[in-house]
């Protein structure tokens, strides 16, 4: 198994639900994706690089004929992926804390979901659910997701000095070269290896 | 469409691993077996095909009970699940995988019921099409950015620091002079490669106490 690369953690979980349920989750899915201010709790969540939902519907697994038994299943399944930085408690602890209310949404139509508060019963019941990953990937390991929006910013304010950087004076590149500085200065963190934690 | 968020293109795909009870060890062992001995830096499959954020392999055994009342079931096949978080369209993705990685893809994916095999590139995109999910809900932090454009910016953030911190108190002429340098040589550099900047780290694994 190989939940780790670098400074992410992949999560894999599987939940089962009623089928009639799946309707209410797609519709609530659907206002989250199209109501931009639904998801500023998940944006300021910002140790989250990529994650994603998949309802699969009890009859919507892979059917390749040959020699595949087709599957025959009472629930739809709802898959969850996630991409985080730091560790497994202190995502499910974050989570719990700023977005209790959103999980709850979520997964309150799967079977058995106890809630996100407390804490301690919905660590049991993702324990449960989650499954590990064979092989993870990233492009880059030493990067967390603010470190990403970090180094874009950077780079974009650095584009922009260097289209003025030839035109002007010396003096009137050292001011500009301060703003950019003061600009960039709280984006300029060391990336590197994560700490291990204890 | 919820499989892409801005330019970053979503990817789910199961496919139902081959039950031979005759196959010594079975196909979803050999599966296993073979991700836990590849790459994952810059030697990665992964790496050398374009366009790839982060992607993970992961066989899915069954579904998970998770007790009274609810009714236990099982899954007739065991499923290799295929999550990535790539750039562009999903055509040119799966072209640049069956272009550049496709010994890798057979050792993966001959396991899997009804797979073509990458020498026919329009049978694999088919076969992973037919396999696919579509996402329900998917967030990406950054959803402008290429791998590439986000790999030159994090070597243009380092690199940027150096210079700040080297170029204090330098007088206006000097400053410019090696800004303008400095920005000619960092364009002039191609990115760094994909998953090339990590640290090593021996423990992958993860725990749920981790």
């Amino acid at each position: 198994m190989s939940n780790i690369n670098g400074k992410v953690y992949a999560m894999n979980a599987i939940t089962p639900m009623k089928p009639w349920k799946t309707w209410i989750l797609r519709g609530f899915f659907f206002l989250l994706g199209h109501i931009k201010p639904l998801q500023k709790d998940l944006i300021d969540l910002s140790f989250i690089e990529f994650a994603r939902w998949v309802v699969l519907p009890r009859k919507g697994f892979p059917f390749l004929g040959n020699s595949q038994v087709k599957e025959d299943l009472k629930y739809d399944y709802l898959l969850f992926f996630s991409n985080f930085n730091g560790t497994w408690n202190q995502y499910i602890d974050a989570f719990s804390a700023v977005l209790s209310k959103g999980l709850n949404l979520v997964w309150r139509w799967s079977e058995k979901f106890p809630g996100s508060v407390p804490v301690t019963s919905f660590k049991e019941y993702i324990a449960r659910v989650q499954f590990d990953t064979d092989y993870y990937f990233t492009a880059y390991p030493h990067a967390t997701a603010n470190d990403i929006k970090s180094a874009h910013i950077v780079q974009s304010s650095l584009d922009q000095l260097s289209l003025v950087a030839e035109q002007c004076s010396p003096q009137q590149f050292a001011d500009a070269y301060l703003r950019f500085v003061l600009q960039v200065q709280s984006h300029l963190g060391e990336t590197g290896e994560a700490p291990i934690a204890g | 469409m919820p499989n892409k968020s801005g330019s970053v293109y979503g990817l789910t795909i199961p496919s139902p691993i081959i039950e031979d009870e005759k196959a010594t060890p079975s196909h979803d062992l050999q599966i296993r077996d073979y991700l836990a001995k590849l790459s994952t830096r810059e030697d990665s499959p992964f790496a050398q095909a374009p366009g790839t954020h982060l992607a993970r392999l992961v066989v899915m055994d069954d579904v998970i009970y998770v007790g009274m009342p609810a009714c236990e079931e099982h899954l007739q096949s065991k499923y290799l699940v295929f999550e990535s978080n790539c750039d562009g369209d999903l055509d040119g993705y799966l072209r640049g995988l069956v272009d550049t990685i496709p010994d890798h893809l057979d050792a993966i994916w001959k396991h899997c019921v009804g797979y073509p095999g990458a020498a026919n590139r329009q049978a694999f995109i088919d076969y992973m099409k037919a396999c696919q999910l579509d996402t329900t809900f998917y967030f990406a932090a950054v959803n402008d950015k290429s791998v590439s454009e986000t790999l030159r910016a994090l070597q243009t953030q380092t690199d940027v620091a150096d210079f700040i911190a080297t170029h204090q108190g330098a007088d206006a002429a000097t400053l410019q002079r090696e800004f303008l340098q400095f920005v000619a040589l960092l364009k002039s550099q191609p990115p760094p490669r994909p998953g090339s900047m990590g640290p090593h780290r021996d423990i992958k694994t993860g725990g749920r106490n981790e």
